[in-house]
């Protein structure tokens, strides 16, 4: 009986011993597909208004808005897309009959991309141009020429 | 592993009594044993995202359209073994030759050892991690940054998650 009992232990031991086995670690994995759609926009922002002093045309031959007009540009496009800023007037400055002709009218700006001008009512005239898409700010800044010429009164024209 | 264990001082138990009755009786020695192995299974409610056009000022995030992806992890680990979930993106989102870099898809979470990160292509990112075995549930809203100056397109990656039990 002592030899069996003996032999249940040693059954028993060699369980315990081959029964610690060592597991791989597991792993499972799942695949997802993402897309993003990313579309062409732009975005304009003008600030502020154009408005001029009078001023001695000997002295001063070309007045200066008393402030200038802030741009803010967003545009995204392709990789190498242009973008362009333009402007345009509708007219010609005018106050009832009496008229100003638009290209009397300059402009200077700060800015990366920015360009100077010159208002034309028939085509439209750059601002700024850059590649790519992105923000840009800078600033307009409006200067007609002072002549003797013009007849006194309050001119006004839209630019788009 | 654990199971196995029991089942031996079971046994162990049952020999040492066992001589006991056998002066009468015949015995016998009967060896039971289970292996209890490591075991992992992942389920991820889509096997696809889309993120939709949107402002940029308006939503400098765009979460994915369906919400939340919702996930299950599944393991059998050994006793106080980490058990991880990471994701990570084969390659940038891409249209044709256009690329987005993937880090600009970032995550939320909400469930228990969720981690909020960061998407990439060059290492594996933990979305989650637990001690041990168990059925783990979270969710996972993940959003694209929307810039102006990500070039036009649609963009595509392929993000594999990975559950991981020691």
């Amino acid at each position: 009986m002592t030899k069996a009992v003996w032999g249940s232990v040693l059954t028993a031991a060699a369980v315990l011993l081959f029964s610690n086995p060592v597991y791989a670690q597991a792993t499972d994995t799942a695949n997802v597909t993402v897309s993003a759609t990313v579309s062409a926009k732009a975005k304009l922002t003008v600030g502020g208004t154009a408005s001029f002093s009078d001023a001695d045309p000997d002295v001063t031959t070309l007045l200066t808005a008393t402030s200038a007009v802030s741009l803010d540009v967003k545009a995204r496009t392709t990789t190498n897309g242009n973008v362009t800023l333009t402007v345009l007037a509708s007219d010609d400055l005018s106050n009832g009959t009496d008229v100003i002709g638009i290209g009397n009218l300059t402009w200077t700006v700060t800015g990366t991309g920015f360009a100077a001008g010159t208002m034309s009512k028939t085509a439209a005239q750059s601002i700024g141009a850059w590649t790519g898409g992105g923000t840009q700010s800078g600033t307009q800044t409006y200067k007609p020429v002072n002549s003797w010429s013009y007849k006194t009164g309050s001119y006004s024209t839209t630019v788009t | 592993m654990f199971f196995s264990r029991r089942l031996v001082v079971i046994a162990l138990a049952w020999t040492v009594a066992a001589p006991a009755a056998r002066a009468a009786a015949q015995s016998s020695t009967a060896t039971l044993s289970a292996n209890v192995g490591t075991f992992a299974k992942l389920t991820v409610s889509s096997a696809s995202i889309s993120f939709p056009e949107a402002d940029p000022d308006a939503i400098p995030q765009i979460p994915a359209l369906g919400g939340p992806l919702v996930i299950t992890a599944k393991s059998r680990a050994t006793p106080n073994a980490q058990v991880v979930l990471s994701v990570q993106a084969t390659d940038d989102l891409r249209s044709g030759v256009t690329v987005i870099a993937a880090s600009n898809i970032t995550w939320t979470v909400s469930g228990g050892g969720f981690v909020p990160g960061t998407l990439s292509t060059s290492s594996p990112v933990t979305v989650a991690t637990w001690t041990g075995s168990g059925i783990r549930n979270g969710s996972q809203q993940l959003y694209f940054r929307n810039l102006w100056t990500h070039p036009t397109g649609t963009y595509t990656l392929s993000m594999t998650y990975t559950l991981s039990a020691p």
